[in-house]
């Protein structure tokens, strides 16, 4: 009997045996939930809001906005280089102080874009309050960038936001959940401003002093160019397409809307002057009129539905950032 | 079959355990693998059920210049390599081959729009005209990440080489690795951790050594002439046993006069007694019974 052929046979049978001792590697499972659903992680919302503040004061010691690079943009950019201007102008003109410690940053849960970050900042000083400020991210290649900014209205507070792990909801401005919805609430407060505090739609908001600020400046001026034997009016829209809301905790919305104001005041058989800060922004030859071109920014708070409570301004300011005949 | 038999069996059943079980344990598959890859693109992601991948427990790349790993959520992951080349890793094939294919970005959600746009652009679009090309050939490729990074959640740079913890990536993260000079990645490696099914193995080679020493004693009394040792054990039980007489008294004396035997009585059996032979005997009479037991008991 020829034992060599059984003898290879046993040992490729062994071999054979030993390497099958592994299986086959596993399909792979499904993909885990993850942890932070947000569109940022709160480290990542804090480097936007660093490296912004940190383009800003470089920026402000050149007092030059192309140090601004694409970090600032929009109206942010539009008044801040219109604050650049006026300084380099007037010696003791300082661009406005944007304090870059936070002390909440409202990330947005949006998987498509554009997409928002709101920060608020610490309170910059006594008389100062803090700055809500809006980043928007335009689409996957561009960056964060500052788009406007407000001071808070005295007395007036935040909402509660979703938490950073889930990030808030985008909202669009006819979202039907909120009553009223955030287009409506913002072409009614426009309303309201353009028709002053007499306005019936004045009821329909919480008090606040951006509007009774816009409103004395109105009797001032008015008051003012009928001395002169002119005039004064102002227009104010809203741009829609650059407002951005964001869901609040208890189901209303947040929303950021840019106003563009324009302040006409007019005199009869003279030539009006304005400020020496003004001077430097003026676009033209002045003569018996003068337009001021403010690009403002409004926080409008709608609480949500059964919460009670009117919508209200909790952020707002007032940017001049052009002159014209 | 005698025990030395039986011991012979269990040697050539042991040598057999024994072979297989050595030959095995050389050929043992390791625990630990690595499945690599050539990546021709400069982009390669990694799902998170893939980063997830339970057996996965390194992710490396070797290359050429400096190389950048992110995670990042899945939309925005896929929305930044919707314009790029990339390669996807799909898993392990085997445990040596990595599954690789096109990355293909997954197509946008299709709203329907009410009011479709057929309007045709009645100004003839101008004629693309051919230029020459000012850069020559072999200039360095553009690199690919030159937009906005605020959408990358962990960055990890390695300079030639990267290797990155599967652990270390958060779960339900997609991973993306490229170069910055836009070149070809280079090398994937994965290394990867099995759980071969060897466990037999050890208990295989302990038995059959066990069982090969036992045949290896059968077979050492089957060469080796006992029967001189066996005869001295003999002799040496009965010198033993031949050895004095015993002490007076003891248990080995009384043995050897049988003082322990009871006497027992052999009295005749009397003229009446019960015949043996049951078919001869006439019917015993009941005066008989007590008889014959009373002899019985005086034993």
């Amino acid at each position: 009997m020829n034992r060599k052929p059984a003898l290879v046979a046993l040992g490729i049978g062994i071999a054979l045996v030993a390497s099958g001792c592994v299986a086959p590697p596993p399909s792979p499972g499904p993909a885990p939930q993850m942890a932070r659903e947000a569109a940022l992680l709160d480290t990542q919302a804090a480097a936007v809001a660093a490296d912004t503040f940190a383009r800003l004061t470089e920026a402000d010691a050149a007092l030059d906005a192309s140090l601004l690079g694409d970090r600032v943009a929009g109206d942010a950019l539009t008044v801040r280089t219109a604050q650049y201007k006026v300084a380099r102008s007037v010696s003791d003109a300082k661009p406005e102080v944007l304090p870059s410690e936070m002390q909440a940053l409202y990330v947005s849960a949006e998987s498509s874009w554009p997409r928002v970050l709101a920060g608020v900042s610490a309170q910059p000083g006594d008389n100062l309050t803090p700055v809500v400020s809006l980043w928007v991210q335009d689409d996957i290649a561009s960056p964060y960038s500052l788009r406007a900014w407000a001071h808070m209205i005295p007395g007036a507070s935040m909402p509660s936001m979703a938490s950073d792990v889930t990030g808030a909801a985008q909202l669009s401005v006819t979202e039907s959940s909120v009553a009223p919805t955030p287009q409506e609430a913002i072409e009614q407060y426009v309303e309201y401003l353009r028709a002053g505090k007499g306005s019936e739609l004045a009821a329909a908001f919480a008090p606040d002093t951006y509007a009774e600020r816009l409103f004395a400046g109105r009797d001032v001026l008015s008051t003012a160019a009928s001395g002169a034997g002119g005039a004064y009016s102002d227009t104010i829209e809203a741009d829609l397409e650059n407002a951005y809301v964001m869901a609040t905790a208890d189901g209303g919305a947040l929303v950021f809307a840019p106003l563009t104001v324009a302040s006409a005041f007019s005199v009869s058989n003279a030539k009006v002057s304005v400020p020496a800060a003004d001077q430097a922004l003026v676009e033209g030859t002045l003569d018996a009129t003068v337009t001021h071109h403010y690009r403002d920014l409004i926080v409008l708070y709608i609480p949500g539905p059964g919460t009670g409570g009117l919508p209200a301004v909790v952020a707002a300011d007032h940017h001049l950032i052009k002159v014209t005949p | 079959m005698t025990l030395r038999t039986s011991a012979l069996v269990a040697g050539v059943l042991g040598l057999v355990l024994l072979v297989v079980g050595l030959i095995a344990d050389s050929r043992r598959p390791d625990a630990d693998v690595v499945a690599s890859h050539r990546i021709d693109t400069p982009v390669a992601v990694l799902a998170p059920e893939i980063v997830g991948y339970e057996p996965l427990r390194r992710i490396a790349v070797e290359g050429d210049g400096e190389i950048v790993a992110h995670t990042a959520r899945t939309a925005d992951a896929e929305a930044w390599l919707a314009t790029r080349e990339a390669t996807e890793i799909t898993g392990l094939v085997t445990w040596e081959e990595v599954g690789v294919r096109a990355y293909v970005a997954p197509a946008p959600a299709v709203e329907p729009s009410p009011s479709p746009s057929p309007s045709a652009s009645p100004e003839p679009s101008p004629a693309p005209s051919p230029s020459p090309s000012p850069e020559a050939e072999g200039e360095p490729e553009e690199p690919v990440d030159t937009s906005s990074t605020d959408h990358w959640r962990t960055t990890w740079h390695g300079q030639g080489r990267l290797a990155v913890f599967a652990s270390a990536i958060p779960a339900g993260e997609t991973f993306v690795i490229h170069t910055v000079n836009g070149g070809p990645l280079g090398t994937l490696e994965l290394y990867a951790e099995r759980d071969p099914n060897d466990a037999w193995i050890t208990p295989l080679i302990v038995w059959g050594a066990i069982l090969l020493i036992v045949g290896v004693v059968g077979l050492l009394y089957t060469l080796i002439d006992l029967r001189p040792w066996q005869r001295k054990g003999e002799e040496w039980l009965s010198r033993r046993s031949a050895k004095g007489e015993p002490k007076e008294g003891s248990r080995r004396a009384r043995r050897l006069a049988g003082a322990q035997l009871p006497e027992v009585p052999l009295d005749p059996a009397p003229a009446d007694a019960v015949p043996a032979d049951p078919a001869t005997a006439a019917p015993a009479t009941t005066d008989q019974i007590p008889q014959a037991d009373q002899k019985g008991g005086e034993k």
